[in-house]
Order: C-alpha cells, then sequence, then structure tokens
C-alpha cells in the first residue's frame, strides 16, 4: 500500500523548513506532515546564503512584514535557541554624499513606523565600531536587526516542530519524481523512494520551485535565479560587531532591477553587508547577478566585493579567508514573495520569491502560509502576497 | 631536557617575543618548530572553550597552529621566524 | 606587478618525489619548470631535508638513496623552486599562489599536481591534548627540522608509516614506550608477499626490523589508543586490544605515561587542487580514499594537466618517482613528439602493483571509529563533538553536506582535510554507505583578504 501524508512540504531549506514548523503548531497533533529534499535539510540556497534579519520600511506592509518576522526569530531564540541568534542590530554605511543623504530618508522612515534609528556621527561611529575606516561621514544605527545561522535555523526549527508533533517525517535526499493530480486537485508525490500520497502539496523549493509546478503541469513560475558571491574569514579576526549594510544596498537589493532575470549577460552588481559571526568570525557579501543555475565563483564580482568591504574596514585586508562560495536566491519578477494556494490546482500551495531576504521572512511566511491552510486569521495582510496575482 | 638533536642547532639565533616573553629559535626554523624546541607547546586556545590546542599536522594541512604574528593569523608550522618577530597565541582571545 | 607573475612551460606543485622528478626530467630536455611548494626546503614530507646549516647523521632507510639521489639531480637542475608557496587557485595554464606575503600568478602551459597526501586522522579521546600529533607531523619535526618531540613517545595507528615514525623519534633519542599497530599481525602478513617480492622494499623492511629491534622497541599488533589525558599537555594514554575490525575491546584497557603521542592511521591522498580543476576522481579504499584517475600516462581527465604520486592514490616515494618521471615523458611526448619510454610505464605498473598490495593489508578498520565518545571532538575547527555531528546526520541527510550544514563542521580553515575523511562513517554509524567526494572551495588553502584582491590577472 502507498505511504500517505495529510501534507507534504517538498523543499528543506528555511522556508519549507518554517512552514513544517509552524504547521505543526496550528494544525492537530496527529496531523501526518512530511517535509521532502532531494538533498540535505538546508544544503542548498539556505546552506549557503548571508543570516541576516532585516527590518525594511519602505512602506507600512514591508514594515510589519519583516518586523514581525524579526519577532518571531526572537521567541524561536527564547524557546529553542541553537542556531547562533545575535541581535547586534544594524548600522547603515556610506561614503559618498548621495548615500549619505539616504540616511535621514531611512530614519524618516523609520519614525513613521513608531521606531526609530540613529544618526551617528563620525566619533560616535568611531565609538561603536573602532574597527571602520576613520574617513566614513557618519552612519544610521537601527537596533532591531540581527543575525542567525540559516542552517542551523533549519534545525532548530524542524527539532521544535517533531517535539510537538511526532508525525512529523523529514526525509532528505529523496527527490521528487513527479506529482500526481485527479483533474483540478492534487494526489500526491512520486518520488525515488517510492509513490506518497497527499491532499496538500506545498512547493518551498525556492529556485528550484518552476520546475516542481512543471512537474504538476502548471505554468511557469516567475522566479529567476540571483546569484551572489559570500566570502568568510577565519575566527577571531573579524574587525567589526555589529552588522554592516552599505546603505545603497537597499536600493540595490530592493529597488526595480534593470536587468532582465532571463538573460545571461548580466555583469552583476554588488553592495556591502557584513555580519559578524559568534566565533569572532565574518560574513562578507554581498553581489547579485542573474546567470541562470550556474554556481562557479565569479572571481571579478568577489574581487570587487572584499575589495569595497576592505574600504569600510580596512582591517579585512589581513584577515584570513576560509572560504568563499556562490548561492542562488530565489527572485521573483515582481520583488514580493508568493505564499499561499496555487489557483489553478486544488491542494498545491507555494511558498517561495524571497530573494535576498529569505531568511529574514522565514518564520512570517511560514506562519501566513500555515493559518491560511488551517483557515484562521493571518497575522499581518496576506493578500500581497498571493500566487494568484500571476494568474490570469 | 634535551631539545634538539646535536649539530641541528648551529645555526644562527633568532630572537622574537611570544605571549609578551622574550624567546629564541634558529634561522630556517618555522615559529611552530622554534616554540617546541622552546618548550612552548599551546599554540591557540579553541573557540568554543579556550580549550589549549597545538601543532597537529606540522605540514600546513590542520590549522591547529594558528598564531597572530604582527598583528596577522598564520600557520605556525609553514611560518619561518624573523628577528623581532611579536608572536601571539591564536584563537580565542 | 609583472614580478608577481611567473611563466613557464610547465608548472608543478609539489617538490617531493614526484614533484622533483617530474621537474628534473622536464628540466633536463629544456623545459622553462617553475615549481611551487609550501615548505621551506624540496624534498616533500618523505625526503625533509633540515634546514641550511644544521648538521645531523639521522639514520636513514634504505629507500632514502634515491631521495638524495632526487635532491641532487633537482638541485642541479635549472628548474626554479618556489618554496613557502601557498597556492589557493588553479584553473588550466593558472596557478595563484600566496608567497612571502605577496599575491602572484604562475602561468604556463602545461600543470602537475604532485601535493602529496596528509595523515588520516580517527578521533578518540584527548586527541587534541597538545602533544598528541599526527606520524608525519612527528617525522617532520625530526628529519625536517632536528628539533625532539619530548622524552617518552607512544605510536599509534595502522599501516607501514608506522616505522618511520618510530625510527625518527629513535634517532632523536625518545624513548618509545609503545608502537601500537591496530591491524592483526595475521591481516598484515597479507603484505609479505608483496614486500618480500620487491628488492626494495624487502629491503627497507629488515632495516627497519633492525632499528627497532636494536632499541628494544617491538610493535604490537591489534592494539591501539583508547584515550588520552593530561593537564593542558598529554601526560598519559590508555591503550588496549581491537579485534579484527578495529573494535576496541575496553577489557584490555591499560594506562601508560607518556608526554608525546603520534598518530596515523593511513594516509589521504591531497586532490583539492585537481577537484578545483575538474579533473575526474574515484573511490579507492585501498589507496586511501577518493583518487584522481589517470591515463596510462599520468594524464587527468582535463587536457593539460598531469598528475604524480599519491595525488592519484597512495602508493608511497617509489611510485611518485615512477609516476612523476612517466609525466614528465607524457609531457615531452606532447611538446617535443618523443616516444614514452616503454620501461618507465612498466616501473610505474610494478610500482603501483607493489604498493597495493603492500597497503591493502593495511586498509582503514571501521571498528576505529567507536574510540570516539559522544563527548570527542570530531571537528576541531570548529568544536563540534560527535554527538553533534550524529545528531546532524539523524535530521539533515547523512550525506557529507548534509553534516557539514548540520553542525559546521568541516567548515573550519582546515576545510575539511582532517575531520572530512572520517566525518561520515563517524556521525552516520550504522548508516553510513560511502564517502562522498568533497566539494572543494577557493581560496583551496587558507589565505589573507589582500591576496585575493590583489591577485594577478591574465
Amino acid at each position: 500500500m502507498a505511504e500517505t501524508a495529510d501534507l507534504i512540504v517538498v523543499g528543506g531549506g528555511i522556508i519549507g523548513c518554517s512552514v513544517v514548523h509552524h504547521l505543526a503548531q496550528l494544525l492537530d497533533r496527529s496531523t501526518r506532515i512530511l517535509l521532502l529534499d532531494r538533498g540535505p535539510v538546508a544544503g542548498a540556497t539556505s546552506g549557503s546564503c548571508m543570516g541576516h534579519l532585516m527590518v525594511t520600511p519602505d512602506d507600512a506592509q514591508e514594515y510589519a512584514f519583516t518586523a514581525r518576522s524579526v519577532q518571531l526569530w526572537r521567541e524561536l531564540n527564547e524557546r529553542q535557541g541553537g542556531f547562533d541568534y545575535n541581535p547586534t542590530g544594524a548600522l547603515y554605511l556610506a561614503d559618498d554624499p548621495t548615500d549619505v543623504e539616504l540616511f535621514a530618508v531611512l530614519q524618516q522612515q523609520f519614525a513613521e513606523h513608531g521606531d526609530r534609528a540613529d544618526l551617528l556621527d563620525p566619533r560616535q561611529l568611531r565609538e561603536l565600531e573602532p574597527g571602520l575606516a576613520h574617513d566614513l561621514p557618519g552612519a544610521l544605527f537601527y537596533a532591531g536587526d540581527g543575525v542567525v545561522l540559516p542552517m542551523l535555523a533549519c534545525g532548530a526549527m524542524l527539532r521544535e516542530a517533531q517535539r510537538l508533533n511526532q508525525h512529523v517525517v523529514v526525509r532528505p535526499h529523496c527527490a521528487v519524481t513527479g506529482i500526481d493530480r485527479d483533474g483540478d486537485r492534487i494526489r500526491g508525490v512520486r518520488t525515488e523512494q517510492g509513490v506518497i500520497a497527499a491532499p496538500i502539496v506545498v512547493n518551498a523549493t525556492g529556485v528550484w520551485s518552476p520546475e516542481l509546478a512543471a512537474m504538476a503541469g502548471q505554468p511557469r513560475l516567475p522566479i529567476h535565479p540571483r546569484a551572489g558571491n559570500l566570502v568568510i574569514t577565519g575566527h577571531h579576526v573579524s574587525p567589526i560587531r555589529t552588522q554592516l549594510l552599505e546603505v545603497g544596498y537597499i536600493r540595490f537589493a530592493h529597488s526595480a532591477a534593470k536587468v532582465d532575470p532571463t538573460r545571461t549577460d548580466d555583469a552583476g552588481g554588488h553592495a556591502v553587508n557584513m555580519q559578524p559571526q559568534t566565533n569572532g568570525g565574518c560574513l562578507i557579501g554581498s553581489t547579485r547577478q542573474f546567470r541562470g543555475m550556474d554556481r562557479e565563483l565569479n572571481r571579478e564580482l568577489l574581487h570587487r566585493s572584499l575589495l569595497r568591504a576592505q574600504r569600510y574596514a580596512p582591517g579585512l585586508a589581513d584577515a584570513p579567508i576560509v572560504r568563499t562560495w556562490v548561492g542562488l536566491r530565489p527572485y521573483s519578477i515582481d520583488k514580493h514573495p508568493l505564499i499561499g494556494p496555487w489557483p489553478l490546482l486544488r491542494g498545491l500551495w507555494i511558498a517561495t520569491g524571497h530573494e535576498g531576504l529569505g531568511i529574514t521572512l522565514a518564520p512570517i511566511t511560514g506562519r501566513l502560509l500555515a493559518q491560511q491552510i488551517a483557515g484562521q486569521p493571518t497575522d499581518i495582510d496576506h493578500t500581497p502576497y498571493l500566487p494568484a496575482r500571476f494568474v490570469q | 631536557m634535551k631539545r634538539r638533536i646535536d649539530g641541528t642547532g648551529d645555526r644562527p639565533a633568532v630572537a622574537f617575543t611570544f605571549a609578551g616573553q622574550p624567546c629564541s629559535g634558529r634561522a630556517g626554523d618555522t615559529v611552530a618548530m622554534a616554540l617546541w624546541a622552546a618548550g612552548e607547546a599551546v599554540l591557540r586556545q579553541s573557540s568554543k572553550d579556550g580549550a589549549p590546542r597545538s601543532v597537529l599536522c606540522n605540514m600546513g594541512i590542520c590549522y591547529e597552529c594558528l598564531v597572530v604574528v604582527d598583528g596577522v593569523t598564520v600557520r605556525a608550522c609553514t611560518t619561518l621566524v624573523r628577528e623581532g618577530m611579536r608572536i601571539e597565541r591564536g584563537g580565542r582571545p | 606587478m609583472s614580478g608577481n607573475v611567473l611563466d613557464a612551460d610547465v608548472g608543478i606543485v609539489g617538490a617531493g618525489p614526484g614533484g622533483m622528478a617530474a621537474a628534473a626530467a622536464l628540466a633536463a630536455a629544456g623545459l622553462r619548470v617553475v615549481v611551487l611548494d609550501e615548505a621551506p626546503r624540496a624534498g616533500g614530507q618523505i625526503f625533509r631535508q633540515l634546514p641550511e646549516g644544521a648538521h645531523a647523521h639521522l639514520a636513514e632507510p634504505p629507500s632514502h638513496d634515491a631521495g638524495h639521489v632526487l635532491l641532487t639531480a633537482f638541485a642541479q637542475s635549472r628548474v626554479q623552486l618556489v618554496s613557502g608557496a601557498t597556492v589557493w587557485d588553479v584553473r588550466p595554464g593558472r596557478l595563484w599562489f600566496e608567497h612571502d606575503g605577496a599575491s602572484k600568478l604562475l602561468r604556463c602551459q602545461r600543470i602537475v599536481l604532485a601535493p602529496g597526501a596528509y595523515d588520516r586522522c580517527i578521533p578518540f579521546p584527548g586527541w587534541t591534548l597538545p602533544g598528541v600529533l599526527t606520524a608525519g607531523a612527528l617525522q617532520v619535526m625530526v628529519r625536517g627540522f632536528g628539533v625532539v618531540p619530548g622524552q617518552r613517545a607512544l605510536v599509534v595507528g595502522s599501516g607501514p608509516l608506522l616505522l618511520p615514525t618510530v625510527t625518527a623519534l629513535l634517532a632523536a633519542g625518545v624513548k618509545v614506550v609503545a608502537a601500537l599497530e591496530a591491524s592483526s599481525r595475521w591481516r598484515a602478513l597479507r603484505a609479505l608477499p608483496a614486500v618480500l617480492g620487491n628488492g626494495t622494499r624487502a629491503r627497507e623492511a629488515f632495516w627497519y626490523a633492525r632499528q627497532l629491534l636494536r632499541a628494544g622497541v617491538r610493535l604490537q599488533w591489534g592494539w591501539t589508543v583508547f584515550g588520552c589525558e593530561g593537564d593542558g599537555r598529554v601526560q598519559r594514554a590508555t591503550i588496549g586490544k581491537v579485534d579484527a575490525n578495529g573494535r576496541p575491546r575496553r577489557d584490555t584497557a591499560r594506562t601508560i605515561d607518556v608526554d608525546v603521542v603520534g598518530a596515523g592511521f593511513g594516509l589521504v591522498p591531497s586532490i583539492e587542487l585537481g577537484l578545483r580543476l575538474g579533473c575526474r576522481a574515484q573511490w579507492n579504499a585501498v589507496r586511501g580514499g577518493h583518487c584522481l584517475v589517470v591515463d596510462g600516462e599520468q594524464r587527468t581527465s582535463v587536457a593539460g594537466v598531469f598528475v604524480a604520486g599519491e595525488i592519484a592514490g597512495i602508493g608511497g616515494s617509489a611510485v611518485a618517482i615512477a609516476e612523476g618521471e612517466l609525466a614528465a615523458a607524457a609531457i615531452l611526448r606532447e611538446v617535443k613528439g618523443t616516444a614514452v619510454p616503454s620501461a618507465v610505464v612498466q616501473r610505474v605498473q610494478r610500482e603501483r602493483r607493489a604498493a597495493d598490495a603492500m597497503l591493502a593489508a593495511f586498509a582503514p578498520l571501521p571498528g576505529l571509529h567507536e574510540l570516539a565518545q559522544p563527548d570527542t571532538i570530531v571537528c576541531r575547527c570548529e568544536d563540534v563533538p560527535l554527538a553533534r555531528a550524529q545528531a546532524a546526520a539523524a535530521l539533515h541527510g547523512d550525506s557529507l553536506r548534509a553534516i557539514k550544514v548540520g553542525c559546521r563542521a568541516g567548515m573550519g580553515p582546515c576545510q575539511a582535510r582532517i575531520c572530512g575523511p572520517s566525518l561520515q562513517a563517524l556521525a552516520c554509524g550504522q548508516h553510513y554507505r560511502a564517502m562522498d567526494l568533497p566539494v572543494v572551495q577557493v581560496p583551496l588553502k587558507v589565505v589573507r583578504s589582500a591576496t585575493i584582491v590583489d591577485a594577478p590577472t591574465g
């Protein structure tokens, strides 16, 4: 007899783990929840990304979305821990006059949501971070941001889920090879290890989500991989204690991309994002480039981003570099994630498309999706993220 | 206690400091071997609990002998001693 | 900038037996050869030389005669040796390295990889204590620097390399309290025909036997170390018998006083450069694990990339020298159209056969992975205890990648060279299937950020 489950979540990255985590919290304790991944849990994008928890104040919806998620992170740390949660806050930096003007804009945005960020003059900046270059014109400090280690956070979410509900099963290294349908309703999945029947399947496969949608005979999802080069130093050499973000990063990472994600001639760009690690190391990003699924290191971009990081933290020049690698962010063409039911196939749900904010937004994403599946009211307005917006 | 095989130490002395104390080795020694011959086995403290660590592979593979030489983290076993070096233990401060 | 860019016909990584043999032969034929090596002097780990100016006559086995011949030929050749070079990236025809604090590039038509091997580590309680070193480390200490490791030594592990470790310690005047070979005498007897059938290896074996006999050191078969203790440094070791699979027999444990321990459970081929180049690798348990695949003339699957010695599987210095000469002959055939002498090909085949037959008797014993306890550190860089690695494998998956992302094991500066070879077997226990091929990332060894930023292009 074929194996059965009540829900199957495909994709063991931070989003899939969070979906499982919140399903286990919101649904009956006898619900059989199965997590599948063709690789390890946290083996793909969530095992090769930065770990920023970043409140973005662009507008009320965006602020509520990110701030609520960062709060959920804080709560998970208090209950479970074990994922190097570090409430470092964030320093927004700039070195050119145009970008410096953005400090005030950003500060005003935080204030509009009843939150606050503080302008630091060069002397205050040096007191907070003596390892930074001394010619910087100041900075904006926001205390609410933090850093986590995403791979360990995936484990923490699943362990709590399994403690709440003993019918949560995690099956890594088990690839989904097909999706079975009954007309317009989902029936289950086929895997390397056999057929599993389930009335609900969640597609949380990030940059691979179009592939899984295609298995279900659905139109192409508007998700494209956006590559990032990352660098990590050895332990105990980090010149910083606070997470650093070049203020231009916001414009660069979250404003309208000028590049067509389906083209392969994107030269890519970079803006500094540096994160202190709890072991005293420093994680350095961040570049962005559309070039398909290619994960080969781009030495030119790596070179530029390291040079830029050294401009802000000159001591980095002597830091031992342990590893560099490339991760693929799931970029959605309208810059907003897809969280909710897929309207063309009953039982198929989607949670993906967070690009560079997947770690920040994982808890709220899992919660919004689980609340919709459970038929409960959502923490915040979930309608801007409904995948239906891409269906005519 | 004998720390060098007879004849092998007939090389010019090289003076440096280790953890603030004056120390010396011989020209051609690596930092790791000069310190070992000087009776200093603990080269770094582990990141998690500060436990003492020392040379493991002695051939540049294991990074257990990380020390800080004049402010830069290096492998003691692949770095030759130089006159006037300031060497500090690596790892957890 | 141009001072930081070197040009050559052939770039060789490693100045051990394989690299030196290839370099000397290529230079003799008129090719421009540059050799990059991380040690202060040529010789590799096996033919380590004392620093310039040091004088001592340490007893050496007969195989070192070939080393002296090679070192002399290498020194007299027109090869340019760059000692103290750390290679951190490689592409076909390009080797980037850090040297003397500067970022440099070697451009060449062809590459010979002869980076050698490193000791296979099997974790046991207390193995992180200062004074517990690899077998190779002790040999380097004595033969490379003339430094005395300690006063009372324990040598443990498995395979032919325990003997040179013991004799190095004896040459340094160290008392060898015990020398423990985990394989049983009966298992090791399988190596006998291979040793006796090869003249050099037979003489080598007799030389070691005589050295041990003279010093009154008896190799104990079927024994190993169960753990080490000490206050800031190793002071005591618990030793005992193991069964035929290497599983510790706890009832046989006893404690001895020592101040230095050398552990060598065989060697692991250093294949990282080859993997970065995209060379094909395959699993060969007898030869130490993942090895690069070569054709009959030391060519890898990537054009212009040749290998010699341990990178194609552990074999020892005789194999490495023969393969270095064969790689050189194969390159000369490509460059000058000269034939590859069949004697050179046959010598490689003969030495490989002898080495394989001998190593088969010392293939890693799986039961030795039971030495580690739940709180034993398995990843020394990231301080990961066995229990955490096992929990990671149980939740994240039983692949190498899964264990790494589940507990950070293997993500530190050694880039999993130390923990990697035994990590899967340790973390997955009964469910262990096969070792995954490691994924290599730039830099291939840790270098300063400035080295990457200042890397010459072209």
